[in-house]
């Protein structure tokens, strides 16, 4: 039982016992109700790319029916989706790599060096992300055609890397700054480099931001719509624009939609349930590191 | 060990030398990949937008380049409607921004009173999962269940309720962007607000109980005042990412049904890639570019971060 604000013992007790019961039916009684709010659309996407296309639209709906994998196994032979979904796994994957090369050594040195303005530069890693994509992308169209990076995975790669260098230098920042320094300093004192104590010492003492932040980027760039669209026609093309294409398709198949769309959900499911435990660290730049 | 010395150097072989030079300038080394990628993607766009907006027809030879000094700004604002698309994104925006804030806070704080700590961590892990549903996905998502004749949710709202559904992408687009928004990222809100709430001292909340104020003035007064910071980076991320916003509109309406939905970045993509006219296209993305920098760096001021950096 929580707390409570008066004396026990009187007959007002048991007025402040029920007034308890009743916050706690209210409180379940709104969770649950958002719990469905979460998990109707969902569950209707997912039993949507369970029925068989005939039955997908049927109103009123079957709620009760025999579930099949037909939709999935249309989707594992279309080759323009394994080959979008194929892009998007070594995109987004190389994409992440990459950008945690770059962002976590940068991220150590914001957080162990006096660094000149430091707020300054920050907020200026920050701005990166202020940018509208719309706006990036245009000057990036036009100089990838000249580069012959238009329709290519590195052009895309590249992209995806400058929506998620800020969140990884600012989430990575605060993880380092959250390591003390002494532990390096004693790796120091047995004779190893600077760069043996980062290695040996320092990252695997962060690894928790780094799986946090690896993940979050990759969601972020899985989901990426704009790049893709503007940037790709044929080869590199992203499992969101696959998806788009169905949509904007004269006769939408409904139930392949629900099919791919549930395939590209999933696997960020099963990553964010995975990192749920960091993911606020990540989400705000760091900014909340214990939980 | 003693610290290497001149002389001792000197004497190295060369791979010793190369790794003396990679170890003595070890913090640049570590920054330069990132501030060059940087460079490229912060002041490259902007400059180069700039460029395209003030000329006739795209060419990379700038002495080859026609001026036209603003005119491509006039049309904008004239017959590319970027006004409007401004009026609309803000609208977005600013509503998306209110309802995912309080729904997330809310939801947060009646997580965190919970008791059991099985049911706590269920309502955490189950709450979060709308985020990873790509934008594309819920347009897909919006599509098949808000559809006037096809759709569960029209359809249940016509038998189960005694009022006549909307036709929820014709009748009232905006608010369907909205809502589906935050159903999409209120999770995002609520993720952060609620590990600021548990970083709130218990002996606080206490000591606020003890002076017997009510519920809503404890959050007000004691409460969000001491999470200040959480508040303020996630509703500033918040706000960023809302204004880049593209594929979920892009998917369900198109900017539709004529210019109803049609945000700065829809309009943008279609000066661009449909009219074929890039002067227009990047003198409206100049604007809102500058636009948002300037908000985000308003509120940034304003608020500041005190409290997020010690």
């Amino acid at each position: 039982m929580a707390t409570s604000d008066v004396e026990p013992g009187s007959s007002q007790r048991l007025d402040k016992d029920t007034q308890e019961t009743l916050v706690t039916v209210a409180r379940h009684a709104v969770l649950l109700g958002w719990s469905v709010v979460v998990l109707f659309p969902l569950y209707w996407l997912a039993s949507m790319s369970l029925k068989p296309p005939g039955q997908a639209n049927s109103l009123p709906p079957d709620w009760v029916f025999l579930p099949t994998v037909y939709n999935y196994i249309q989707l594992a032979q279309n080759g323009e989706f394994v080959a979008a979904f194929a892009n998007s796994v070594v995109m987004v994957g190389a994409s992440v790599v990459l950008v945690l090369l770059i962002g976590v050594p940068a991220a150590y040195v914001l957080s162990r060096y006096d660094i000149p303005m430091e707020r300054d530069v920050l907020v200026w890693i920050l701005s990166s992300r202020m940018l509208p994509p719309i706006a990036v992308v245009i000057p990036f169209f036009v100089i990838f055609q000249q580069l012959n990076l238009f329709d290519t995975r590195i052009g895309m790669v590249l992209m995806y890397v400058s929506i998620n260098l800020s969140l990884v230098v600012w989430v990575m920042k605060a993880f380092f700054d959250g390591i003390p320094e002494t532990l390096e300093e004693a790796a120091r004192v047995d004779g190893a480099t600077q760069f043996q104590g980062f290695m040996k010492v320092v990252l695997p003492a962060a690894k928790p931001g780094i799986f946090s932040v690896a993940i979050i980027s990759f969601i972020f760039a899985w989901i990426e719509l704009l790049f893709g669209l503007v940037l790709t026609s044929f080869n590199a093309v992203p499992v969101t624009l696959f998806v788009y294409s169905f949509i904007g398709s004269r006769s939408i198949e409904w139930s392949m939609l629900a099919a791919a769309s549930t395939a590209m959900i999933v696997p960020v499911v099963v990553f964010l349930i995975a990192v749920n435990k960091y993911l606020a660290a990540g989400l705000s730049f760091g900014v909340v590191i214990k939980e | 060990m003693s610290t290497p010395t001149q002389t001792d150097r000197k004497q190295r072989t060369g791979t010793a030398r190369v790794r003396d030079v990679f170890n003595d300038y070890l913090p640049y080394w570590f920054v330069a990949p990132m501030v060059l990628v940087m460079v490229m993607i912060t002041f490259f766009p902007g400059a180069y937008d700039l460029y395209l907006s003030v000329i006739a027809e795209p060419t990379l030879n700038v002495f080859e380049a026609e001026f036209v000094g603003l005119s491509n700004y006039q049309t904008a604002f004239t017959r590319g409607g970027a006004l409007h698309s401004f009026v609309i994104t803000v609208t977005v925006v600013v509503s998306a921004l209110a309802l995912e804030s309080v729904l997330g806070f809310s939801l947060a704080a009646l997580v965190t009173g919970v008791e059991s700590s099985r049911l706590k961590s269920f309502y955490r892990v189950l709450f979060i999962i709308p985020m990873a549903v790509a934008p594309v996905s819920l347009a897909t998502i919006g599509r098949i269940m808000l559809n006037t004749e096809i759709g569960v949710v029209p359809y249940l709202i016509n038998t189960a309720t005694p009022f006549a559904a909307p036709a929820f992408l014709s009748e009232i687009p905006l608010l369907t962007v909205i809502l589906l928004d935050t159903w999409n990222w209120t999770p995002f809100m609520f993720i952060i607000f609620y590990a600021g709430l548990s970083s709130v001292p218990d002996t606080l909340v206490e000591a606020s109980r003890v002076d017997g104020a009510p519920l809503w003035r404890r959050y007000v007064h004691v409460i969000i005042p001491y999470m200040k910071p959480v508040v303020f980076v996630a509703t500033l991320i918040r706000m960023i990412d809302l204004f880049r916003t593209f594929g979920v509109v892009y998917g369900l309406t198109n900017g539709g049904p004529g210019t109803a939905t049609q945000l700065v970045s829809i309009n943008i993509y279609e000066q661009m890639f449909i009219n074929n006219s890039p002067g227009v296209a990047t003198a409206i993305a100049v604007v809102y570019l500058v636009f948002v920098i300037a908000i985000a760096n308003i509120v940034i001021a304003k608020v500041g971060f005190e409290g997020v950096w010690d």
